[in-house]
């Protein structure tokens, strides 16, 4: 029964256009994600290092660096060393921006913000 | 007649006679709310909008939401002169900044090449003052990154924070004054119990200009620079006084 009840949960958070499902679980895994890809939705052309985004986001440092380092894995940003200090960007690739675009004004709906916490927790586990 | 890159302000263009020269760094001094940020925003929107010349905002403090916010203010749509490739609103640090001038294709070349960026507002040079705490280093330092923007072609205006409210400088980084080609100051003066405005351009490299202290306002569309303060002496002390009364101070009361 209680496996039951997961499933409908599972199916009421998976409903969802697939390309935000998709952008959820595998490129904004954490909350510190999240709060990173808002801010670099927000302030698009913003170019710096490790230390000065961890201070803009109001966050540790050593905590974004490998929150940033993911997102450029997975090509939501972009890194690029000016004389062997790493800097990172927004992914200048249209494609990618348009799905944050989305993706951010999606989470203006209560309720794909419910089901977007909902991922992040259950790819914390 | 040299050409010249004009702000587009009212009163302010009058006062340079014409406009900054070309190529040239601007530094514009004042207190916090005196209007300095707001006269690069006003610089580099009409250079666009007015002379079709692109520009870049690089910020080094505020977010670049908060740009598109005081911009829109003004009516200034920064957003869509961003979509349309006309101006790119930076946020980064002095050192990733210096560091990226200082190779070749760096970001700042490669806006300027593709977007044909001519203006750019650096918000604020203050900033610089971290990278280094020996004068001569920070001189050295703010005097190739302001070569640098000359030599991508780029007219710039350079904000800087005057801590003192009202008044003179307290600045520790006089140096800078001497590597700008033009120097504008903004205050706060007080006057019969009210707080004015007053700008002066102090220098002008290459070029004579208006040595009138004015008044200017921030209105609804931008800083509008008006007449000159009449009667009036010690304008940039921040407290001046009728001349009047000084002459009477000076001479009578001896």
């Amino acid at each position: 029964m209680a496996l039951q009840s997961d499933d409908f949960t599972a199916k009421l958070m998976d409903n969802m256009d697939s390309r935000l499902l998709d952008f959820i679980r595998d490129k904004v895994t954490s909350f510190i994600k999240w709060d990173l890809v808002r801010f670099f939705y927000e302030n698009p052309s913003t170019t710096d290092s490790v230390e000065n985004i961890a201070k803009y986001a109001g966050r540790n440092t050593a905590a974004v660096q490998s929150e940033l380092e993911e997102l450029v894995e997975s090509g939501v940003m972009e890194m690029q060393l000016i004389d062997d200090l790493p800097v990172y960007s927004l992914a200048s690739d249209e494609e990618m921006r348009q799905l944050v675009e989305k993706f951010i004004l999606a989470c203006e709906d209560r309720h794909f913000r419910v089901k977007a916490v909902y991922h992040i927790i259950r790819g914390l586990r | 007649m040299q050409q010249r890159i004009k702000t587009g302000i009212k009163g302010l263009d009058e006062m340079l006679h014409g406009g900054f020269l070309p190529q040239t760094a601007n530094l514009v001094e004042g207190a916090a709310g005196t209007g300095k940020t707001t006269l690069g925003m006003q610089f580099i929107y009409n250079g666009i909008t007015r002379y079709n010349e692109p520009g870049l905002i690089i910020t080094f403090e505020e977010f670049p939401q908060q740009y598109y916010r005081d911009a829109a203010a003004f009516g200034w749509d920064f957003k869509k002169l961003e979509q349309e490739d006309k101006l790119k609103v930076i946020m980064t640090s002095p050192e990733v900044t210096k560091l990226d001038l200082e190779r070749v294709g760096g970001t700042i070349e490669t806006l300027v090449t593709e977007m044909g960026a001519r203006r750019i507002l650096i918000d604020s040079l203050s900033h610089f003052e971290r990278l280094s705490s020996d004068p001569v280093e920070l001189r050295t330092v703010e005097y190739s990154f302001i070569n640098a923007l000359k030599r991508e072609g780029l007219t710039s205006v350079l904000t800087r924070e005057s801590p003192a409210l009202l008044g003179g400088t307290d600045n520790d980084d006089e140096n800078v004054a001497f590597i700008v080609d033009s120097y504008i100051l903004m205050r706060y003066v007080e006057i019969e119990s009210a707080i004015h405005r007053a700008l002066l351009v102090l220098k002008l490299r290459g070029s004579d200009h208006d040595k009138d202290i004015r008044q200017y306002e921030i209105a609804s569309q931008g800083i509008k620079v008006q007449a000159k303060f009449e009667g009036q002496e010690g304008i940039m002390s921040g407290s001046p006084r009728r001349m009047a009364e000084s002459f009477v101070e000076a001479f009578v009361k001896r």
